[in-house]
């Protein structure tokens, strides 16, 4: 009865919407101009917003002024009013923060490095050629690299993981040198140093790099990118806060030599600069206020070997990306032997389950087996696929930090706001048996909230265990002492312990059902709402949820970063009065990762300290102070990291001995692999003969940890 | 209130003389009257506890902590795990009775340490096996039945008020109502069922209960679905209505509400009760289908679309789930359908009209 109603009313949909498209195709071609008409009106459309970007762009330059930390905050707190910050611009007080000079300007007595003494990455024997297939769960909504949506799950194919950068962190040495820096191996830099009392770091440009287009890539690409980064048009708050607050001046010394300038001296320093990717100027001669729609499908040229040409682009079916034979870097040290594949072809399937099957069939390449249930369950090293040798397995122990899969709880709430509660929470959620029975005891226990730092993860800190009868004190000491019918503690006021505990998830949603059974013993109520991805960040964001269990994906940084999520000011919109004490009227600030609004003055100023602070010892000593007040607090309840990676993989993939490198994170991460054609076509007719092989089914523990 | 009509009782008596469908319709109700006492028969709670000389009922008590039996420790100050308590009484005065499936729909049990789908085994008493978090598959399915049923005869109780009401109303009155509700219906019965339940679905927020939510989705199917039955009985009653009792009622000074419900109400049940079973039907359909897709009820509440979903996810690796769900679900539509033929065939108006 209902199905067939909505069947045929989604039919008339469609056919309305076909209408729609039918009468605006002749509405199109209804007019009147011959096409050179067109192209001429065009050609002359161009040429002006040509014109118009580059005169918004040269009084950009002019313009604007790097403002220094304490003013750019004052300015978001709105101590300061912009008038009067130009007051003080017109005075002369800031200096520009774009510069033209001459090689002759740049400062005496630079050291300058180059990483070439690094070892090598990936092995020598891989080969070119082939095609790897994979699979992508939705089709990006964009090409764009920055603006609206432009940061989905597609980004790291054609930004993250196959551009160069001016340089990359080395992914298996990752010791840190003399100057507090990590080591970094030359991208698109030659060379590059730094003068640590000014704050500066300077950069040489390969001559030799190209963009996939054909065009050099030059000092003008950096200038223009810092203007393009600045600008609200773009629709990336969180890159015009970042490129303002985080840089203070480039200077241009000549065609491939800039330098950028930081507010303060951190560890790290030539991170903050080499890890960056110019733009090409020459691409976007017609930015403007319409970026967003101009150059939502169009892909930007790029340093790195892979390109994707408008053809092999199939809207909501898959993605190829196809090699650059005329990659300016392909015999470089440390890029030769990667991105061996001719071509990447990317199908849209949107189900894991499909997915698996279509992996099993040969029809993609790789496969993730994280989930213990694909490990254990679907794919084990008895099903015949692994055993007659046609699929290989492989775990992969890495050392990186760690995404923060835990319960972030909304201390603004009632009774969350109770802190006795929150560290009932913590007592009453039993990660311990989610790890060991149902992840098989392959996880491990997350212990603060930025593990994986190395020495600037807290050495001692462990999350506190499932313990009933803690929980049931700390909520005792809340108040609540009295069971109800169903076992769920209530308080003299007739309240219940039950909050709501969202998810975007639902790939682990089995967690969460066990946590809620567990936490029922404590007398706590979890009741769990599993939203789709977009709606559950859309909630958070809002911070409309009581208690989520989500995880924030980070970089492979030298120390992890405080104030996004923990400052005060991400947290309400007027966070004290002028005395101090908390603002009675303040309200909750929407669209930040302050999660837990949290809001404690004790650790705002260790966050504004760390912030500021260029020595590696006091910002250690800064972080553990900070993870202790965080634990004492109680609002983020540590969940589990998962110390390696795992996937299976046909036998026609090719792994270096080593198989990956320390900082990978999936298997195709760094393009290590390479495709043998003629094992897969051997594999294929050994499957119908019956011919087996040895069976693969390795596990790489060189950087395992604990 | 309605007094059957002498034809309305020679229908139903001809109704049990159809074997099929007589038997489904006890067999259907006996489930639906049984699953209301199912946590006398599918539940981790004892159904009796002899402890130091007295006895506790826990099924339908309190939740009891692990102190009023004895225990020491964190168990005296959690809920009691009767199938532990069980195993620690034997040998002693002390005895529990548990349920003859002792497991209730939430609970987790691993298997060598491990959560994950374990296969039917009578021994443990997982007479279906277990999901893919070890919970029973039986146990589910009795409390995934007992939610469907009980939503399908409230959906049907509900679309029928409304149905027949507005209906009934259009064919007596007629004229400017009757045009005013038509038009009304056809642009109200346009707008898409599964789009509006997931819009509302995501808008409201889960801090409401689980019953609350089981209302909501209720509500949301109840108000797209009467529709469907207003016409029927609209042309019902501007029958009935044309008939010469209904005049003569009318003649002898028989008000509104008599004329509908002495004279025409009566005589349209004929009509109205053969679709019920096809209106429940489709309610199980419609509630395991939203399941399915992960747009009705809340995790963890059991349901057959939500074991169905699990199975198909685990086709080859756990095939007892979807097996178990797949002929659960086969069985009730099967049943349901056996009494909608039945009943469509007893009620069969040329069996008994005097206009053969």
């Amino acid at each position: 009865m209902f199905s067939s109603q909505s069947t045929s009313e989604a039919v008339r949909f469609l056919k309305i919407c076909a209408l729609t498209l039918l009468a605006a195709a002749v509405a199109g071609c209804g007019g009147g101009e011959t096409a050179s008409e067109t192209d001429a009106a065009d050609a002359a459309g161009r040429e002006e917003r040509q014109a118009a970007m580059r005169a918004h762009m040269q009084a950009h330059f002019d313009s604007f002024h790097a403002l220094p930390p304490a003013v750019t905050e004052g300015l978001e707190r709105g101590e300061i009013t912009q008038a009067e910050v130009n007051e003080r611009i017109a005075t002369g007080e800031f200096e520009k923060f774009f510069q033209f000079r001459t090689p002759a300007d740049l400062p005496e007595g630079l050291v300058w490095e180059d990483g070439s003494d690094l070892p090598e990455i990936g092995s020598p024997e891989a080969k070119k050629g082939g095609t790897l297939y994979g699979s992508l769960a939705d089709f990006p909504r964009t090409l764009r690299l920055f603006g609206p949506d432009a940061n989905g799950s597609f980004r790291p194919w054609i930004l993250d993981d196959t551009r160069m950068w001016f340089g990359r962190r080395h992914p298996n040495d990752t010791s840190i040198d003399a100057n507090g820096n990590f080591r970094y191996l030359p991208g698109i830099a030659k060379a590059w140093a730094m003068d640590r009392e000014n704050r500066t770091v300077y950069v040489k440009i390969d001559p030799e790099a190209r963009f996939s287009d054909g065009e050099p890539i030059t000092s003008d690409d950096m200038m223009f990118s810092l203007y393009f980064w600045h600008q609200d048009f773009i629709q990336a708050p969180w890159s015009n806060n970042f490129f303002k607050r985080n840089f203070t001046n480039i200077t241009r010394y000549d065609d491939h030599t800039f330098s950028l300038t930081l507010p303060e001296a951190k560890p790290n320093m030539i991170g903050r600069v080499l890890e960056l990717e110019p733009l090409p100027e020459h691409f976007f001669a017609e930015l403007g206020e319409d970026y967003v729609q101009r150059y939502q499908w169009e892909f930007v040229p790029t340093s790195g070997p892979y390109v994707l040409e408008p053809e092999n682009l199939k809207k909501g079916r898959s993605v190829t990306l196809t090699r650059n034979p005329d990659w300016w870097a392909k015999d470089k040290k440390f890029w030769r032997y990667r991105y061996n594949p001719d071509r990447i072809h990317l199908t849209v399937i949107r189900d894991t389950a499909k997915t698996f099957e279509a992996f099993r069939k040969g029809e993609l390449s790789m496969f993730g087996l994280a989930l213990p249930e694909y490990f254990y369950e679907k794919l084990p090293a008895t099903d015949p696929l692994v055993a007659d040798g046609y699929v290989h397995r492989a775990v992969f122990y890495n050392q990186i930090p760690r995404p923060t899969y835990g319960l972030w709880i909304n201390s603004d709430r009632p009774y969350l706001n109770n802190r006795d509660v929150r560290v009932g929470i913590n007592y009453a959620s039993n990660w311990d048996k989610v790890i060991a029975e149902y992840f098989r005891g392959d996880y491990l226990r997350m212990r603060t909230t930025a593990d994986g730092y190395g020495e600037f993860t807290h050495p001692t800190l462990r999350a506190r265990p499932f313990d009933v009868e803690r929980a049931l004190e700390h909520f005792a000491k809340a108040g609540f002492t009295e069971r109800d019918t169903d076992g769920v503690l209530m308080n003299a006021a007739g309240d219940r312990l039950s909050f709501t505990l969202s998810t975007g998830y639902e790939n682990l949603k089995d967690t969460l059902t066990i946590l809620r059974e567990e936490a029922l013993k404590a007398g706590l109520e979890f009741r769990l709402e599993v939203l789709d991805g977009t709606a559950s960040w859309k909630k958070v964001q809002e911070k409309q949820h009581d208690i989520h269990f989500s995880a924030f994906n980070v970089g492979p940084e030298m120390y992890p970063r405080y104030w996004e999520t923990y400052h005060s000011v991400n947290a309400y919109d007027v966070p004290w009065l002028p005395d101090g004490s908390p603002n009675p009227d303040r309200k909750l600030k929407a669209q930040t990762n302050n999660l837990q609004s949290i809001a404690n003055p004790e650790l705002d100023r260790r966050i504004e300290a760390y912030r500021a602070s260029d020595d590696v010892d006091e910002m250690k000593r800064l972080a553990f102070e900070m993870e202790e007040i965080l634990y004492e607090d109680g609002s983020f309840v540590p969940g589990f990291v998962i110390p390696f990676m795992r996937g299976a993989y046909w036998r026609w993939v090719k792994f270096p001995e080593d198989f990956n490198v320390k900082l990978a994170r999936s298997l195709g991460e760094y393009f290590l692999y390479w495709i043998e054609d003629d094992v897969r076509e051997e594999t294929m007719n050994s499957r119908r003969s019956g011919e087996t092989y040895p069976a693969v089914d390795a596990v790489y523990d060189q950087y395992r940890e604990e | 209130m309605l007094r059957l009509n002498p034809l309305t009782v020679r229908k139903l008596k001809r109704f049990r003389e159809i074997r099929r469908g007589y038997y489904s319709a006890i067999l259907l109700v006996a489930l639906t009257g049984l699953s209301l006492f199912a946590e006398l028969m599918v539940n981790d709670r004892a159904i009796i506890v002899s402890y130091e000389g007295r006895w506790f009922f826990p099924t339908y008590a309190d939740v009891k902590l692990g102190a009023e039996f004895g225990l020491t420790g964190t168990e005296a100050v959690t809920p009691v795990d009767y199938r532990a308590l069980q195993a620690r009484f034997a040998g002693t005065d002390n005895w529990v009775l548990m349920p003859v499936v002792p497991w209730g729909p939430y609970f987790n049990d691993t298997t060598e340490g491990v959560l994950k789908a374990q296969a039917p085994n009578a021994q443990r008493r997982h007479y279906l096996g277990t999901d893919s978090t070890g919970r029973d598959v039986l146990s589910r399915l009795v409390y995934g039945f007992r939610t469907a049923i009980f939503f399908a005869i409230a959906f049907t109780g509900l679309t029928y008020m409304i149905g027949v009401s507005i209906g009934c109303a259009m064919g007596y009155f007629g004229g400017v109502f009757d045009l005013l509700f038509q038009r009304i219906i056809e642009i109200w019965s346009n707008i898409p069922f599964l789009y509006m339940v997931i819009i509302v679905f995501s808008v409201i927020p889960a801090t409401y209960e689980i019953g609350t939510r089981i209302g909501i989705l209720l509500l949301i199917m109840v108000l797209f679905s009467w529709t469907g039955l207003t016409y029927y009985m609209r042309t019902e009653t501007y029958k009935e209505k044309a008939r010469d009792y209904t005049a003569a009622a009318l003649v002898l000074g028989a008000g509104t509400t008599r004329v509908i419900f002495r004279h025409i109400l009566p005589n349209t049940i004929a009509t109205m009760v053969t679709f019920v079973p096809f209106t429940v039907v489709s309610a199980i359909t419609a509630i395991t289908a939203l399941d399915f897709l992960g747009w009705g009820l809340p995790p963890p509440t059991p349901s057959i679309g939500e074991l169905l979903k699990q199975g198909t996810a685990n086709l080859t690796t756990a095939p007892w789930i979807v097996t178990s769900a797949f002929v659960a679900l086969v069985f009730i539509l099967a049943v349901v359908t056996f009494i909608g033929e039945a009943v469509r065939e007893a009620f069969d108006p040329r069996k008994f009209t005097l206009y053969r």
